[in-house]
């Protein structure tokens, strides 16, 4: 990694996350079930220090923050660790998280994605997982929304919508946010790593985000 | 910097994907646009929340859970124990 990856963590928290946590006024994807305490609720479970607040967030988001994990790292032992990593990050930096500046899920997406980058770098996986990319070039826009089907679409779940969304970028748009995204890469690795120009690259992440950014405006009023 | 180059920029921002060249002019347009480029700052970080629920969720090793909570419940009653008595 360069020292322009190690700058792609430069809009996430560390300790200090709620200076960036995401904002109450972004558009909201994740609404609880009635009945049950909101992420705000069990976030304030949390900072009293109340393990049951936790083991809640836990049912809630471990099967979304694992699957994060493992888009990264790509590898299930690991990711596991990792999640225990990341629910104790969440349960000692709880102080830190401030429901007047951002949304939970935001929050603990952000952290759960750096643990994941740091590790990916700390372990050297980065080259192994470069090699995997480039065995399976053209398969890997696919994976990230692999399973999507018609049914899951009409049902109104929310992963499927979020899936249909990255799934109606052009494949190359596709590509490079998910190299962006979920490997870290600073635009010019993915120019190196893609042999894509590095203004094609910019031109590509630019139009694939704002589509997806505005699509989730859109999606706000299905929701 | 307009604006719509700023909306840009700070898409890429918030996932990491600025080069530290382009930080420079991010940031002075961030300064430049003030408590609009915060809040539109702010927004973009759904993004985050958009790619983490476009993935199938994986289930994690039954362990885990038990054994985070029992981290989190020995530390919570450590601290409980080693609080002054009033």
């Amino acid at each position: 990694m360069s020292s322009a990856a190690d700058s792609s963590l430069q809009g996430m928290p560390a300790s200090d996350v709620e200076v960036v946590s995401p904002g109450k006024s972004a558009v909201s994807v994740v609404e609880p079930e009635p009945g049950l305490p909101t992420d705000v609720d069990l976030m304030a479970g949390i900072q009293a220090t109340d393990p049951e607040a936790l083991s809640q967030l836990y049912d809630r988001y471990s099967g979304i923050m694992k699957a994060l994990i493992l888009r990264i790292i790509h590898n299930d032992t690991e990711a596991d660790d990792l999640l225990q990593e990341v629910f104790m990050e969440i349960w000692n930096q709880a102080k830190n998280f401030s429901a007047r500046k951002g949304k939970p899920l935001g929050w603990i997406v952000i952290l759960t994605r750096r643990r994941a980058i740091d590790a990916l770098r700390k372990k050297q996986a980065y080259a192994r997982a470069e090699e995997r990319l480039q065995a399976e070039p053209e398969q890997q826009p696919l994976a990230w929304v692999q399973n999507t089907t018609a049914e899951d679409i009409t049902s109104g779940d929310r992963r499927a919508l979020m899936a249909k969304v990255i799934q109606s970028l052009p494949e190359a748009q596709q590509r490079v946010i998910d190299l962006a995204f979920f490997q870290g890469m600073s635009q010019r690795e993915i120019a190196a790593h893609t042999n894509i120009p590095l203004g094609t690259v910019k031109t590509r992440l630019e139009l694939g985000l704002k589509k997806i950014y505005d699509s989730l405006k859109e999606l706000k009023d299905e929701l | 910097m307009s604006f719509e180059e700023f909306q840009n920029s700070a898409r890429l921002y918030v996932i990491g994907a600025l080069e530290p060249e382009e930080l420079q002019d991010f940031e002075a347009a961030r300064i430049r646009y003030g408590a609009a480029a915060e809040e539109f700052i702010n927004q973009c970080y759904t993004l985050h929340e958009a790619f983490a629920l476009s993935l199938k969720p994986a289930k994690a090793s039954a362990a885990i859970k038990d054994r985070l909570m029992a981290m989190v419940r020995e530390r919570s009653e450590r601290e409980r124990g080693s609080a002054p008595r009033k």
